[in-house]
């Protein structure tokens, strides 16, 4: 029955070929090392999870942003724990990613055929620094008002435009409500559009040519 | 490859039980308390309290007659200040009614007209008498009364 209910879909959606291109392709004899990219791809998934519970209370807005973060941590069962996971993912997004950088760098994993999984890994970094950089900034705490003083500030040391990129990035000349709301949309939707965008390419390629071994001796 | 048939095919078996108990774990990390999360604010009892209305000595006798009260309000993350107004009737100076002025239709104010001895409601036309009861309209139950007690020569009604 079951198998029947299969082969039925199979027929109609030809799932099973893209199972087995995903799930039963071959893969060289390799070390723990090379799980460290399927880890930053589940903790971006349950990063995601959490942050869409988050925006359920959460309010970009300065007059209830704070309030609505300590609504969600004191006032709502569980709601310390999902902000917990968010808070905490964001820092082991960045150190996952960055090991997993090292470890393809050290390998050698970045070499021909593989020029573009490097490059959008690369650009992959950038934006999980992104959202850790406008999520520090949504509680609206002291902590985060002045973190993104001082990071914007750094922006507005670029030699010639940095003054003009300074305020792009804060909607103004001081950080405001409207710094508050652009963060806020940078990090619930440019950046997570982006991230699916580039991860979009990067796992078709590493399903593609497949993962690299690791290198021996003479090579 | 020198293992066995047998051995691989345990070796995978494995690896798929390990992987879906692993998923549900997570799976269950995340999606068990976000329920509890999603439905907590529909959980929430609102607070019963009692309000102050005012002197007993302002209700007239017979007529319905209107008090206007703020209360403090707390939803979500925002305090806020609610109006809160009743109508309160006694025939004798001793037994209260404490009405809302709430159209138990769709919920607009409805307001007492002296002439017409009336609350009338001016979304869909409802006319209830003196006492709350229903007489023309769609209302589907006479005005909501609140419980009350009189204490020192004031009036507190029971909200929640």
């Amino acid at each position: 029955m079951a198998a029947n209910l299969m082969n039925w879909l199979d027929e109609r959606l030809g799932w099973r070929s893209v199972w087995e291109a995903i799930f039963l392709r071959k893969v060289p004899h390799v070390n723990w090392f090379y799980t460290l990219g399927s880890a930053t791809l589940f903790l971006a998934v349950t990063q995601g999870i959490t942050g869409i519970l988050l925006t359920l209370y959460y309010v970009p807005d300065p007059a209830h942003a704070y309030d609505s973060v300590v609504y969600i941590t004191t006032q709502l069962p569980m709601g310390w724990f999902i902000r917990g996971l968010h808070h905490w993912g964001a820092s082991a997004m960045v150190i996952l990613t960055v090991a997993h950088l090292l470890r393809v760098f050290f390998l050698g994993a970045y070499k021909y055929p593989r020029e573009i999984t490097w490059i959008t890994g690369v650009f992959l970094l950038l934006i999980v620094i992104g959202f850790g950089f406008t999520g520090y900034l949504l509680p609206w705490d002291q902590k985060a008002y002045w973190a993104t003083t001082v990071g914007t500030r750094i922006i507005g040391v670029a030699p010639g435009i940095g003054e003009w990129l300074l305020r792009v990035a804060r909607g103004g000349s001081e950080l405001s409500a409207v710094t508050l709301a652009r963060f806020f949309g940078t990090h619930v939707w440019i950046l997570p559009a982006s991230l699916l965008t580039l991860l979009g390419v990067h796992l078709y390629l590493v399903i593609r040519i497949g993962i690299s071994a690791v290198p021996e001796k003479d090579e | 490859m020198s293992k066995s048939t047998d051995e691989q095919v345990n070796r995978r078996d494995f690896m798929k039980t390990a992987i879906i108990a692993i998923g549900g774990v997570i799976g269950g990390a995340i999606g068990l308390p976000a329920i509890p999360y999603l439905i907590g604010p529909a959980q929430k009892q609102d607070s019963e309290d009692w309000v102050r209305l005012g002197a007993v000595s302002k209700v007239e006798l017979n007529v319905p007659t209107l008090f206007k009260t703020t209360i403090e309000t707390q939803t979500g993350w925002i305090n806020a200040e609610e109006e809160f107004s009743v109508y309160v009737l006694t025939e004798n100076g001793q037994d209260y009614s404490v009405m809302s002025n709430i159209c138990t239709h769709l919920g607009c104010r409805v307001r007492w007209i002296p002439d017409q001895e009336s609350f009338f409601c001016p979304c869909h036309n409802a006319v209830f008498a003196k006492d709350g009861t229903v007489v023309a309209g769609p209302p589907p139950r006479p005005l909501d009364q609140f419980e009350y007690k009189v204490e020192d020569g004031f009036i507190f009604v029971k909200r929640g």
